[in-house]
């Protein structure tokens, strides 16, 4: 080429801020790092032994399971499973249905005002924070095992995410028409029935599917403390490591949820 | 007035497609009371047995000295997880994502893995990895990182599928192969959301590796399953208080550190 | 000898679209060489197959004598880095600094750990500050691209392309995002950097005008077919109206 290579020296340096960035980077990669190695160390984990025997002992027969399933506890596993997907339905719907009327105390530009709107948001705050295994763990205690406190559990947590999206879906919605039914002479039940409601219905339903599909995942564990559906066979064939049947229950959960999630994420993008 | 059966009625696909979902949803519900044995009475008693055992819950603030340890163990577990999943799933994301994947069938393979692992509750982890390698945190961090591996993985490959494609056709026309137009077109335009997914992600793993410990996997969630089989409820309602400010406390910190990327 | 030579080619896109219908050309060392006609008349097809960006469903593209199209893997990405291209949307990294954008030229000779670590020599980053000095914005190198003007980005894009060190320029529509003055400055940089370096280039513009005073030769394209071939000379209005099918219009000068 034309031109001859330059001498290697006077290459510009970066600006100082460039520098210093690349400085910052690099010690936030060390923190990191050492914060890793720290944990590492301390949580006190077993010994490489360990796992390696662990892994021999139990991983091969887990994949000779899932290779060759139990097909005995089939029945078993697609009716725990059933059972697991109409307690996702009923707990989604329960939630859906309990944050319906919460989400517009959390939403501002209904109630004239974002701080109207705070104590309706904290509460969906604190209701999000509260683990759901928890939820089901307090409600077997109280009123005995069984889907009933799978579905409750359910049902108040999803409260903390459905309430959520519901009020940014209402904050978010187009105020003309709400000024339309007012300027016609309609009263605050007539804003809210003929525009608010078909303006954020669709919305909703999406957020209700998606709800679902974790809601379902959910439902497959909450079995394991007592709270119906397939967790409680799945922990007992754990407990016994019947790999087999394991395998088998395993399957069909994944199958059934893969389906699941393809169907109602297809409706959910004809729907918005 | 003009007669009601001469008012025009709605188009008949229209009305018949209502009524068809309608039915579906009635259907649906029937069936889902009969299988499940819920209905509203059980709804009201059970919520009023609720509140009465809420009642019971008041925290016995002299357990905090046993509650500390196994609840840095959860955030350990979070934060290993955390990490050795992100490394793991960079490679799933641009194997899944068709715009930087190697081939059809290689695309194909890394999105089947992709849906499979996702489908995977974290509990379920944690149980399976409980049963293969005994209690503890190591089935904790290793459940979790298939966890994070899963959420980050589809997160990820949808990021890199919306990227700008003018840069990855400009470095294919300079001769760059495909890592090296990953490394110079892809990450740059996707690293700041990839980083900020990471910490939502490390959220999510807070409020998992607290409940994976009622299985066995370790962290403050073995502890509390503990005191709730020996009803111990003042203990369980101070882990409660605990759990509840650790989790607000990362989320905070998550969605201020989330700000501050973007 | 012919530097580049298009053997008969012929483009069918998927769609069932005949884009090229057997274009034969030979383009000489150093050939600054302007593409004219319609929007869908197939030039930035022409343009594609030289570093096979569309493969040629017929026919072959040889640059110095190497069969581009016949070319796969290694062999490929070697002729593609001895060929530059400039995009009309400059397809610059926009959350990437000016320099680490114009490096990404020098990926192609530089060893796979390299590449991917982003440890260029230091040759090559002296490299890539004289391609930015070169094209008159030595002082940007710094900056992240998306802070640029139109002007110094299609800039970054040509220092890009250079910084390959090329034999061969292809530059589809340059100057269409940007103003006429712009416009003119950096189509003016790009045809001394070409003689400097006796760099043989296609590119493809939309505006007559421009065609006359930049083109050692002009290429008139309509419906996948070369229906011009001469010099700016030859290419008259008379000419234009024939390539364009229609007579011409204001629009088709983009002015001083
Ligand atoms: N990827 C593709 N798939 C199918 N058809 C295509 C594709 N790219 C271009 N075409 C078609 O091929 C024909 C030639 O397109 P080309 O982009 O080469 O035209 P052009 O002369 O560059 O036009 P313009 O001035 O608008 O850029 C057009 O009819 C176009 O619609
Ligand atoms: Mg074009």
């Amino acid at each position: 080429m034309v031109n001859a290579p330059r001498i290697p020296s006077d290459v510009p340096r970066p600006p100082a801020h460039v520098r210093r960035n690349r400085v910052l980077m690099i010690a936030g990669v060390v923190l990191l790092v050492a914060l890793f190695v720290l944990a590492l160390v301390t949580m006190n984990l077993p010994t490489w032994q360990r796992f390696v025997n662990g892994m021999q002992r139990n991983f091969w027969p887990l994949m000779r399971g899932l290779v060759r399933p139990e097909t005995e506890v089939f029945g078993l596993a697609w009716r725990s499973m059933s059972e697991t997907f109409f307690m996702a339905i009923l707990g989604t719907a329960l939630g859906a249905l309990l944050a319906f009327p919460i989400s517009f105390f959390a939403a501002g530009n209904l109630l004239g005002g974002t701080r109207w709107a705070l104590p309706g948001k904290a509460l969906l705050v604190a209701i999000r924070t509260f683990p759901e295994l928890v939820l089901a763990i307090i409600f077997v205690a109280a009123a005995g095992p069984g889907p009933t406190a799978g579905i409750m559990a359910m049902g108040i947590h999803s409260i903390g995410y459905l309430g959520k999206v519901f009020s940014d879906v209402i904050e978010g919605i187009d105020q003309g028409p709400m000024e339309a039914i007012r300027a016609a002479g309609g009263n605050q039940l007539h804003t809210f029935l003929y525009s608010v409601v078909p303006q954020v219905l669709p919305e909703f339903a999406s957020h209700v599917l998606y709800r679902f599909e974790i809601n379902l995942r959910a439902a497959t564990v909450l079995g394991m403390v007592g709270a119906g559906g397939i967790g409680l066979p799945l922990i007992q064939r754990l407990q016994f490591r019947r790999w087999d049947e394991v395998s088998m229950l395993l399957i069909v959960i994944v199958g059934f949820i893969i389906v699941v999630d393809a169907v109602s994420s297809r409706v959910r993008n004809r729907l918005v | 007035m003009p007669e009601a059966s001469s008012l025009p009625r709605p188009p008949a696909a229209g009305r018949i497609k209502a009524a068809l979902t309608v039915a579906l949803f009635a259907a649906l519900f029937v069936l889902a009371f009969r299988q499940t044995g819920f209905n509203f009475q059980a709804l009201f008693s059970g919520t009023a047995d609720f509140f009465r055992f809420f009642g019971r819950l008041v925290p016995d603030w002299s357990a905090l000295p046993q509650i500390w340890p196994p609840l840095i163990q959860t955030i350990q577990i979070a934060y290993v997880a955390t990490i050795v999943g992100s490394l793991l799933a960079m490679p799933i994301v641009f194997l899944a994502s068709s715009n930087t994947s190697t081939d059809p069938v290689t695309l194909w393979i890394a999105r089947t893995l992709l849906t499979v692992l996702r489908s995977i509750p974290d509990l379920l982890w944690a149980a399976l990895f409980v049963a293969v390698l005994g209690l503890g945190a190591l089935p904790g961090v290793v459940a979790l990182v298939f966890f994070t591996m899963g959420v980050l993985a589809k997160l990820g490959s949808e990021t890199v599928e919306a990227i700008d494609p003018g840069p990855l056709e400009a470095l294919r026309a300079a001769g760059a192969g495909r890592n090296r137009t990953i490394v110079f077109a892809v990450v740059p335009q996707v690293a700041a959301t990839m980083v900020s997914y990471i910490l939502y992600v490390f959220e999510i793993n807070v409020r998992a590796s607290v409940v994976i410990g009622l299985v066995g996997a370790g962290g403050i969630g073995q502890l509390l399953l503990r005191y709730l089989n020996f009803f111990d409820y003042t203990g369980v309602a101070a882990i409660i208080v605990v759990i509840f400010a650790v989790v607000l406390l990362i989320d905070g910190f998550s969605v201020w550190a989330r700000s501050k990327l973007i | 000898m012919a530097h580049i030579r298009f053997n008969d080619v012929e483009v069918v896109y998927r769609t069932g679209l005949k884009a090229l219908k057997g274009v034969t050309l030979e383009i000489p060392r150093g050939q600054f060489v302007v593409v004219v006609g319609l929007s869908g008349a197939g030039k930035s097809t022409l343009i594609r197959t030289v570093n096979s960006l569309v493969v040629p469903t017929k026919g072959s593209v040889t640059v110095n004598d190497v069969n581009v199209t016949a070319s796969r893997g290694g062999a490929l990405r070697r002729a593609r880095s001895d060929i530059g291209m400039i995009f009309q949307t400059f397809n610059l990294v926009k959350r990437s600094s000016v320099l680490r954008n114009v490096l990404a030229g020098r990926l192609g000779d530089l060893p796979a750990w390299r590449g991917v670590l982003g440890a260029f020599p230091r040759e090559d980053v002296a490299y890539a500050h004289d391609c930015l000095a070169r094209v008159g914005i030595p002082e940007k190198a710094f900056v992240r691209a998306d802070a640029l003007s139109g002007g110094q980005q299609q800039r970054v894009g040509i220092a890009r392309a250079l910084a390959q060190k090329p034999s061969v320029m292809l530059a589809d529509e340059p100057v269409a995002s940007l103003d006429p003055p712009t416009s003119h400055a950096v189509m003016s940089d790009l045809k001394r950097i070409a003689r400097e370096d006796g760099i043989t280039t296609i590119v493809n513009l939309h505006f007559i005008d421009m065609a006359r005073d930049y083109a050692d030769r002009i290429i008139g394209m309509r419906d996948g077919v070369v229906v011009f071939d001469g010099t700016p000379d030859e290419a008259t209005d008379a000419v234009f109206e024939e390539i364009y099918g229609r007579p011409l219009e204001s629009k088709d000068l983009r002015g001083a």
